[in-house]
Order: structure tokens, then C-alpha cells, then sequence
């Protein structure tokens, strides 16, 4: 609504509206409109490439005018033309589920349709994965043909890597790290909601890809493969773009919000460990997406204006991609990781009973991995022929990481010593977090040395190894916040019985779904083949039934969400945890504005075993009561 | 400590032991591929194998913890007691770190000094590339060239020693110091021998060298290690040979002569091909 | 609401996923042979007949044009690439190749190897246009290769000749070869001429689709 000013301002605003409503259906329908245009520009203009620079206008086009049709470009409009427009789009302007449907700058809304876009692509990417161990059930035969296998594999790791990237920073970073800094919105509102709604059109183009015959370089894409693949390729080189985009953007939102609105009394030294992870998780984003955006618009060229950036005949370098896209992606695995790692190192205190054992080694930790991870990445290029003296300085630098890493165990070690261990769901999880990522990170440790490595690069052991870490680790650490914070964010439990049958079922699944990957790839099967040595036809078929078993537990685990969310009864205490942590001592259903007044916090968290409970803010600073 | 803290302890660290050694024991019996038909094989093996043993005690270490933990100090059924307020221990830190560093020093000196032994790039005086007969030997002088060529979606090999002929499978003499050049005429595959224990890029437009040295006759699988496009999976070739010096004397004549009739290109460390035009 | 939704989303996207897999070139069995091939004669071994022809444009081709492929204009063997052939067998493969030359990227292609006798035949148009034929062990000169056709796993690698331009409209060289399989399997075959034109090193497009440059072999 606009309001009409005195006149005391020299210029008299105007009142105007926007043609059409601003929202997820004008946003489909401009995006669509905006394809179609893109397409036709991109032909005109474009040399005879295949139709690429049709597809990537058209993707470019479509994702810019469904983000002006959701409601991103009414404000800078507004501003441009001196519309009078309030700054934020009123909260009731939607209600109920409709209100999850559209743009919203508050960050607890942005934190619920980041969990449900999440879990969407989580799905998408599940089922490729399915379609792809089929194929393997024979060493010879194919059931699908191999040109559709591999867009599969492609597919499924794709998608997994956009969930990976922005599975805990963005449904749970968003919606409670202003909770627990103590404040009532993040630092950038808008960007924060940018981050989200950049995700639907890249998993919209994605999923396009097989309309466009697919695209067989998986997800590393590398050069000069990927420029012999079709219009299919396209979308990755979209779609990964947006997601790059995604990660700046929440990365800038994330750290100024660290950085500059912690509420009085909220030092560094009293962050919660999740806040840690989370915001050094966005170091990395905001650091390492922009060289794979910089990276996928060099590909663009190549595939549309005839350069050759990557095509050595005519002088370019494919080495020239794996770097750039190292340099990019082992930062982009510990943005996968340290999140989980916070998430972990968060929960095990609340359901131990028991301060967090170490706080400042774990942030020195996760500060360490971060710090590192700009150092390591030749370890993906060991084999491929860079310079031999460079490799020791790599394997030092690779190996050394494995220090930071292993203090996480040392402070879930020291926080489960001697303390009171209630074996809750999500406690399960973290525990089964441990197990995982302790594969996971010893596997590594083989990858990491080169003479090891020349047999292991490529093979099934490095698949198994990264799968250990990042479904393992943090999927595991993703469902077990899921569990924990469910009745902060809904109002309901999930029902604990159902969640420990899923525990057990997805636990001991994927263990035995993934442990014999070690054995294959070191008895000589390749990555993504669907033709392996018939001796390991019974190896492969046995992981299959188990994955399938795993994705079962996973489909078991999403009816137990949506039965929670649907039919269990609310809650009747706001904190069914007893966890000590300020998200908890708020009501639930959260208010508009968390805090009625900007509280200071007392003393730093994790306050068990001191007999009576501290107050962790001020009193007084509690919420208004909740809106309707 | 208290008395109850050294008996959590000591029960403990008598499991960690017991059960380690018996898990050291069972991974020394394991024979680790790749196996011993080169020099570089049985390095990677030997190197797998020490991994391996000295992960386990990590391994039990940490399941053992996490397992007693969850049954030693679960919560008393229906009680919701606090643990001790302990919120660190700067020793136990330290020791922690250190104790990692150490593993972790250890272990890279160990695979740089593995490194330096097979890869003996250092070493190497004169340039590859050059014609005419070449004598095998095992010194470091004497060097069997072989080139690697990987196209989509087959390996053939050149032996720019005699004459650059070319063969569909991979035979090399045993006892014998090899220099693989790797190359590819078009997109990114890597060349991986499994009991040669050999993996190389074969990036187009570059020369990739890597060294074997035969130590037993055999057979060996030969694969393509980086996804080249649909056919990426087939390309691999099962009948690669270690041979006696005198079959493979034989054997790369007849392959001298079966190609007379036809004129291979020369022989050049990289191809250029070019890019967009059908065919050449 | 939003439930049913999204399981309608699901399943949509399920069933397009499952139709994008599904397109398997269909198999074409072999034929017995109607009289053995010369090279062996009288060996009591059974033999089958393969024949397919390979195109410039699957859209305009002689025999089994295909002009509502998704690909009129790519290059491909017709009428399909999915071979059945018995186990402990000879096969025949009788290619008839319409497809202007291209030239090999690596010459050794030019040798047919892995053949029953070493040698293949062919009718072809010679510089002139005139029709020849006779046994061959090898290209005369590895730039007139149109496409090879190659069975890595078997060693079977045989090029094929490209039409002369001054052959007669609708004609084509024909090139027969005959190779032995064993056991039951499935092999793969391709072309190692990068044909696909227009793709970065010409191995894109057609080489990289199931259907036209490349298939499997059956053995049964």
C-alpha cells in the first residue's frame, strides 16, 4: 500500500502500481515468455553453434524475467521511478500456504521454502540416482542406452551438488541464525531471498536437460568433452551459474549479518558452534563461486562464439578448466561439510547435557578448514599430468587438512565424556554423522597420498569416499537437524518411534550400500561406466538392492515429515528438547518480530551443569505476543 | 581424574588395545592390489597396505569411543540431569593435535619418499621423442619409449623406437625401465594400467609422461579412468602383456612388418587434430 | 493439496525421465546365410548375415531412410544399431556405404584387422565412376575412409570406403567382411572416424548418440 506524503517534500510521489500482481504465477508465466524471447534473440544473433546461444539466452532471459515476476524488481523500479512503495512487501500481503508460495523477505518464511525447494531437488536427484544403479545391475548389458545413462549420472550428481551446497545454510542458516545472534532480520533481506529464489529456475533448467538430448560430462563438466555435448550441456552451464550466484549472494548475506548485527552481549566467543560452521561455510561460498561462474561463462563462449579457451589445437588448455573448476570445487565440498559439522557440534551438547567440550579448538577448526581448503585443490588433478614437483607440496597440504578435520571428533569427544547421553533421534543421527564421516575421512587419507592414488583417482574408492562424506556426513547431519528443529519451525514433533525405524533402516542401508564401493574401486572398476569386469557383477548387484533399500528409508523418512506436518497435533511447550539455546526459550509459533526488543545476551551458551540455569538475555526482551 | 573417570579410561584403553592389535593382525594378512608385476605396483600396494593397518586402530578407536559412550553415559531413564560443566582441557587438546600432525606428517613423507623412487623424473637426461632402434635395459639410461594414444574411445600404443609402429594392445618386455608418453587426439581420458599400477592423463595437446618398471610377466586390464563420452565405460582392453625380452623382440617385428603396407604419420610427442573439421 | 501436487509433479517427472531412458535402438537379428561366404567354405561353422547401410543423412538415405528422426541431417548406420547375432558363430556384415569420404584421424584404422582371412570385399566406384570390385586388406589411402566399423573388445576393425564423387546418383560401395564370436556377451561397436560434424574434434553429435554412429552386439 502507498501512502501519500505531506507536502512538506519538494517532489509530489506518485501512486502507481505494477501491471500485473507480483507473484509465483506471473513469475511462471514471464519466465516462460521470457524463454521463448531469449531463444529467439539468441538465434538471431548467434553464429551457426548448434542452437546454443538460443538455449543459453533463452535460460538467461526466462531465470531474470520469472525473478522480475516474483517480485524483485518492484523495488528498484520503485526507486527509479520514485513510486512510493513501503521497503518490504507487507507480511499479510499473503497468507497461509500461499504465503510459502511467494517472495517473502522474512527469513523465517525464506528458511521453510528453502526446506521444501531442497527437498524437492534432494528427490529429483534420489531418483536419477536410482535409474543409475539399475543400469548396473548388469557388467555388459545395458538396460538403458549409454548416451541417457550417463545425462543420468550427470543429472543425479548435479542436482545432489545444488542440494549440497544450500541444504543447511539455507533452510537453517536463514531461518535460525538470526535467532540465535539475536536479532529480528538478516542484513540483507532481499539478497537472502534472491539466494532462494534462484533455485527453482535452476532446478527447472536442469530438469530440462533431457529435453535437449542431455548432456554425458558429469558434474565436473570438463573441457573438451563438454563442448562436444549438445544443447544439453546448456543447462549446466545455466543452471550451475544461478546456483554460483546463489552462494555469493547468500555468502554476502550471511557474513554481514555475523558480522555487524549480533545483538550487545554476543561476542564472537559466544556464538553458537552453528553459527560457526555456518558462517564459515559462507567464507567459501562468497569466495569460490564466483571463479565457477567465471569458469561456465568462458564454456559459454566456447560453445557460441567459436573462442578456445579450452581447445588446445588452436591453443586454449583443458587444464585451464580442471583448475579453475578445482579452485572452485574443493572449496565447494567443505561449503558442503561445515555447515554439518556446526550442526553436529551443536546438537551433541543438547542432548549430552553437557557444555560443548573445546569451543575454541572447534572454531579454530572449522576457521582451519577453511583456511586450507584454498590449498588442496591439485589433489583432483594428481594423474593428470601437472608438473611432479608440485605433487608433494599438494599431498603435504591435503593431508594436513585432515588435522582440522579431526578436531571435531575431538571436541564430540570431549563433550560425550562422563556426560548424560539421551539417545533422541536426532542424537542417532549424529552418531551415525561420526561413523560416516570417519570412513568418509580415512578414505581420503588413501586418496590423499599419490602413490595410492594413481590406483584409486577415477576409480569407485574416490565415488565411495566423497558419497562416505557428503550423504553420509551431511545428509546424515541435514535429517538429524530436520528432527531437532521440525517443532521450532512447524510447531510439531515428528513422531520418535517412526524417526528411530528410519534411523536403523537408513543407517545400516547405506553402510552396507557403500562399504563394498571401497572393494570395487580398488579391484578396478571406473567411475561412470555401465560396463565393469563381469567378476564384480555379484559386488555391484548387492549395492543396488541396498540402494534401493536406502532410498526406500528415504521415502519412509519424507511420509514421516509430511504425516508430522499434516497430522500431528501442536506442540504444547515450546521447547520439548529442554535444550538451553535461545531459539528454544522463544515461542512457537515464532512472531513476526522475534524479539519485541533487541535482547543482550549473559553469558555464552551451552549453560548445562551448573546447577540453576542462567538466564541467557536480559529479561524483558521477550516477544511480542504472536500474530495471527 | 576421578575414580570413575580412570575406570571409563582404562576399560577403554584396554579395548582400544586388544582390539586393535587384533585388527592390525587381520590387515596385515590382506594382500592389497595392485599387486607386483612392476616396481610402482608393488609400491602402491605396500602403501595401501600400511594405510591400511594404521587406519584401523584409528577405526576402532573412534567406534569404540562412540559406542561405549552411548551405553556408558546414557541418561538414567526418565531423569534429565545435567553432565559436568567441563568446557575444555588445553592438555588434552594439544596432545590431540599433535598426536594427528604426527600421523599425518608421517604418512606424507612417507608417500613423497614413495613418490620420488617410482617417479624418477629428476632423473632423466635425454629428451623423448627421438627415432631409431632403442636397447632395453633396466638402467636409467636405457628406456623403452611407448606412446599412449587415447582417442575416442580406444588406447593404441607407438613404439617411436622401432620405426613408430603402431599396436591395438599394450605389450612391453619384462625387467625393462618403460617411459609411457601419454596423449589423446581429442578429449580428456586417462590411461590406467591396474597391475602395471599406472594411471595418466591423456590430456590432447600434451605430452604426459609417467615411468614402469616390469618386474614379472603377466597379463594386465587396461582402462580409460576419465568419463570421454558415452562409450567411456567399453573402453577398456584385457589383453595387455608383460613378455620376455625375447618375445617382445619377436613380437614388435611382426608388428614392424604387418605395418609396411600402410604410412603412419610420424612421430610426434602430441597431435593436433584440428577441432571442428569432419574427420582429419 | 500441496501434497497431491507434488506427488502429480513427481510422477510427471518419473514418467519423462522413464520415456527419455527408454529409447533403445531396436535389434535387428541376424539372417542366416543364403551360401557361405568363399573364406570359408566347407568349415561346417554356421554362419549369419548382417546388413545395414551407413549414410551421410539417416534422413535421405537409399534403402531405410528415417526422415522423421530426431536428427535428419546426422550421419548413421540404417536401419538400426543393435545387432543379434548367435554365440560360437561366423558373421557376415554386409555395409552398404553412401557417405562422401572424411579421411581417418589415425591411419592405422586403414588396415582391416580382426577379419576371417584378413581381407574384405568391395564394389565401389572408382576416381572415374566406373564399378570395381575385389578383396582388399587395407584402404589405399587412409583420407577416403567414409566411417569404419570397429568391435574394440573383438579386435574387428574394418574402414570403409567413401563414395567417389564421381559415382552415379543413389549408388553406394559395398564392403563385405566376415569375423568369428565366441561366447555369449554384449559387445559395443563404433565408428572411429570422427564424423560428427560441426562438434569440437567431430566426435560429438551423432558419435555420441545411441542409434547412429555406434551401438551393441549382440551375442546370444
Amino acid at each position: 500500500m502507498s501512502e501519500m506524503t505531506s507536502g512538506a517534500t519538494l517532489l509530489q510521489p506518485s501512486e502507481r502500481r505494477m501491471v500485473l500482481p507480483t507473484n509465483i504465477l506471473t513469475g511462471i508465466l514471464l519466465g516462460v515468455v521470457g524463454y521463448w524471447a531469449g531463444v529467439q534473440i539468441g538465434n538471431g544473433f548467434g553464429f551457426n553453434d548448434s542452437g546454443n546461444t538460443g538455449v543459453l539466452a533463452g535460460y538467461a532471459l526466462g531465470s531474470i524475467m520469472f525473478l522480475v515476476g516474483i517480485g524483485f524488481a518492484t523495488y528498484p523500479l520503485a526507486r527509479l521511478f520514485g513510486w512510493v512503495t513501503p521497503s518490504q512487501p507487507a507480511y499479510d500481503e499473503h497468507q497461509g500456504v500461499w504465503r510459502y508460495l511467494n517472495l517473502s523477505y522474512d527469513h523465517k518464511v525464506i528458511g521453510i521454502q528453502y526446506l521444501i525447494a531442497m527437498l524437492m531437488a534432494m528427490l529429483f536427484g534420489g531418483i536419477g540416482a536410482m535409474f543409475v544403479r539399475t543400469n548396473l545391475l548388469s557388467p555388459d548389458t545395458p538396460i538403458f542406452p549409454p548416451d541417457k545413462y550417463l545425462t543420468l549420472v550427470s543429472m543425479h550428481s548435479v542436482l545432489m551438488v545444488f542440494v549440497a551446497s544450500a541444504a543447511i545454510v539455507g533452510p537453517f542458516g536463514n531461518f535460525f541464525v538470526p535467532l540465535m545472534i539475536g536479532t529480528n532480520r538478516m542484513a540483507f533481506p532481499r539478497l537472502e531471498a534472491l539466494s532462494l529464489w534462484l533455485v527453482p529456475p535452476a532446478l527447472v533448467i536442469m530438469l530440462l536437460s533431457p529435453v535437449f538430448g542431455g548432456f554425458q560430462t558429469g558434474w565436473t563438466g570438463y573441457t573438451p568433452l563438454s563442448e562436444q555435448a549438445g544443447q544439453g550441456f546448456d543447462s549446466y552451464i545455466v543452471g550451475f551459474t544461478l546456483i554460483a550466484i546463489a552462494l555469493v549472494v547468500s555468502g554476502v548475506n550471511m557474513l554481514t549479518t555475523v558480522i555487524s548485527m549480533r545483538a550487545p552481549g554476543m561476542t564472537w566467543t559466544r556464538l553458537p558452534i552453528f553459527v560457526w560452521g555456518v558462517f564459515s561455510a559462507s567464507i567459501l561460498g562468497t569466495f569460490a563461486a564466483p571463479v565457477l561462474a567465471a569458469a561456465l561463462s568462458m564454456q559459454a563462449l566456447d560453445r557460441t562464439m567459436n573462442t578456445t579457451f579450452f581447445v588446445s589445437s588452436n591453443g586454449g588448455s583443458p587444464y585451464l578448466w580442471e583448475n579453475l573448476f578445482w579452485i572452485f570445487g574443493h572449496p565447494e565440498v567443505y561449503i558442503f561439510i561445515l555447515p554439518a559439522f556446526g550442526i553436529v557440534m551443536e546438537l551433541i551438547p543438547h542432548f549430552a547435557r553437557k557444555p560443548l567440550w573445546g569451543y575454541r579448538i572447534a572454531v579454530v577448526g572449522l576457521l582451519g578448514v577453511t583456511l586450507l581448503s584454498w590449498f588442496v585443490w591439485q589433489h583432483h588433478l594428481f594423474v593428470s599430468g601437472i608438473a611432479p614437483a608440485l605433487r608433494p607440496f599438494y599431498m603435504l597440504s591435503t593431508e594436513m587438512i585432515s588435522i582440522p578435520t579431526g578436531i571435531v571428533f575431538l571436541v564430540a569427544f570431549g563433550t560425550l565424556w562422563r556426560s548424560r547421553i539421551s539417545m533422541t533421534v536426532p542424537m542417532l543421527f549424529c552418531l551415525g554423522f561420526l561413523y560416516n564421516f570417519l570412513i568418509g575421512g580415512i578414505s581420503g587419507v588413501f586418496l590423499s597420498d599419490v602413490p595410492s592414488d594413481i590406483t584409486l583417482h577415477g576409480s569407485y574408492f574416490s565415488m565411495a569416499h566423497f558419497h562416505f562424506t557428503i550423504v553420509g556426513g551431511e545428509i546424515f547431519a541435514i535429517v538429524a537437524a530436520i528432527y531437532y528443529w521440525f517443532p521450532k519451525m512447524t510447531g510439531r514433533m515428528l513422531n520418535a518411534t517412526a524417526g528411530k525405524i528410519h534411523f536403523w533402516w537408513m543407517f545400516i542401508s547405506f553402510n552396507l550400500a557403500f562399504t563394498p564401493l571401497f572393494a570395487a574401486g580398488i579391484l578396478d572398476m571406473p567411475r561412470r561406466v555401465s560396463t565393469y569386469a563381469p567378476s564384480l557383477q555379484g559386488l555391484n548387484d548387492w549395492v543396488t538392492i541396498w540402494a534401493y533399500v536406502l532410498f526406500s528409508s528415504m521415502l519412509f523418512f519424507a511420509g514421516i515429515v509430511i504425516w508430522g506436518w499434516f497430522f500431528n497435533s501442536k506442540l504444547a511447550v515450546a521447547d520439548p528438547w529442554h535444550a538451553r539455546s535461545i531459539e528454544w526459550q522463544l515461542p512457537t509459533p515464532l512472531p513476526r518480530r522475534n524479539f519485541a526488543r533487541i535482547p543482550t545476551f549473559t553469558r555464552p551458551p551451552y549453560d548445562y551443569g551448573e546447577g540453576v540455569p542462567r538466564p541467557l538475555i536480559e529479561p524483558g526482551a521477550e516477544s511480542a505476543p504472536a500474530l495471527a | 581424574m576421578n575414580a570413575s573417570e580412570r575406570t571409563h579410561t582404562l576399560r577403554l584403553a584396554i579395548a582400544w588395545a586388544v582390539l586393535s592389535v587384533v585388527g592390525v593382525v587381520i590387515a596385515m594378512q590382506v594382500n592389497m592390489p595392485p599387486g607386483d608385476q612392476t616396481q610402482q605396483a608393488s609400491d602402491e600396494s605396500s602403501l595401501l597396505r600400511l594405510m591400511l593397518i594404521l587406519g584401523t586402530p584409528v577405526f576402532v578407536g573412534v567406534v569404540l569411543f562412540v559406542l561405549y559412550s552411548s551405553y556408558a553415559f546414557r541418561q538414567a531413564p526418565g531423569k534429565l540431569e545435567d553432565g559436568p560443566p567441563r568446557r575444555g582441557n588445553l592438555r588434552m587438546q594439544w596432545a590431540w593435535v599433535i598426536a594427528t600432525a604426527v600421523i599425518v606428517f608421517a604418512l606424507a613423507g612417507i608417500g613423497i619418499n614413495g613418490l620420488a623412487n617410482s617417479s624418477a623424473a629428476t632423473t632423466f637426461a635425454s629428451s623423448g621423442g627421438s627415432l631409431g632402434s632403442q636397447t632395453v635395459g633396466t638402467s636409467s639410461s636405457d628406456r623403452l619409449q611407448v606412446q599412449v594414444i587415447a582417442q575416442q574411445w580406444y588406447f593404441t600404443y607407438r613404439y617411436p623406437g622401432y620405426g613408430g609402429a603402431e599396436s591395438t594392445h599394450l605389450v612391453l618386455p619384462v625387467n625393462a625401465n618403460v617411459e609411457l608418453h601419454v596423449t589423446s587426439t581429442d578429449v580428456i581420458h586417462s590411461f590406467w594400467a591396474y597391475q602395471l599400477g599406472v594411471k595418466a592423463d591423456a590430456n590432447p595437446g600434451v605430452d604426459n609422461i609417467t615411468y614402469v618398471t616390469t618386474s614379472k610377466t603377466g597379463s594386465f586390464t587396461v582402462r580409460c579412468a576419465e568419463l570421454c563420452g558415452i562409450w567411456h565405460g567399453n573402453m577398456f582392453d584385457t589383453q595387455g602383456q608383460v613378455v620376455s625380452q625375447g618375445d617382445f623382440a619377436t613380437w614388435v617385428a611382426a608388428l614392424q612388418s604387418s605395418q609396411s603396407d600402410i604410412t603412419l604419420p610420424p612421430y610426434a610427442p602430441e597431435y593436433f587434430p584440428s577441432p571442428r573439421v569432419k574427420g582429419s | 493439496m500441496l501434497v497431491v501436487v507434488v506427488a502429480i509433479l513427481l510422477a510427471l517427472v518419473a514418467v519423462f525421465l522413464g520415456r527419455f531412458v527408454e529409447t533403445f535402438p531396436y535389434t535387428m537379428t541376424s539372417q542366416v546365410a543364403s551360401q557361405p561366404r568363399v573364406a570359408i567354405a566347407g568349415s561346417g561353422e554356421k554362419e549369419t548375415v548382417i546388413h545395414v547401410e551407413v549414410v551421410g543423412a539417416v534422413g535421405a538415405a537409399i534403402e531405410n531412410p528415417r526422415p522423421n528422426d530426431a536428427h535428419p541431417t546426422w550421419v548413421g548406420y540404417l536401419p538400426t544399431t543393435t545387432f543379434q547375432v548367435p554365440a560360437n558363430s561366423v558373421v557376415t556384415m554386409v555395409i552398404d556405404q553412401e557417405d562422401t569420404p572424411s579421411g581417418l584421424r589415425n591411419p592405422l584404422w586403414s588396415k582391416a584387422q580382426g577379419i576371417i582371412g584378413g581381407t574384405f570385399h568391395m564394389s565401389y566406384y572408382d576416381a572415374q565412376g566406373n564399378p570395381q570390385q575385389g578383396d582388399f586388406t587395407k584402404l589405399d589411402d587412409p583420407a577416403n575412409a567414409a566411417h569404419t566399423f570397429a568391435i574394440p573388445d573383438l579386435g574387428v576393425f574394418v574402414p570403409l570406403e567413401g563414395l567417389s564423387a564421381a559415382a552415379p546418383a543413389n549408388s553406394f560401395n559395398q564392403i563385405t567382411f566376415s569375423f568369428r564370436v565366441g561366447k555369449a556377451g554384449t559387445y559395443h561397436w563404433q565408428c572411429f572416424v570422427p564424423c560428427g560434424s560441426g562438434t569440437i574434434y567431430g566426435n560429438g553429435g551423432p558419435m555420441q548418440t545411441l542409434g547412429y554412429m555406434g551401438g551393441f552386439l549382440v551375442v546370444q
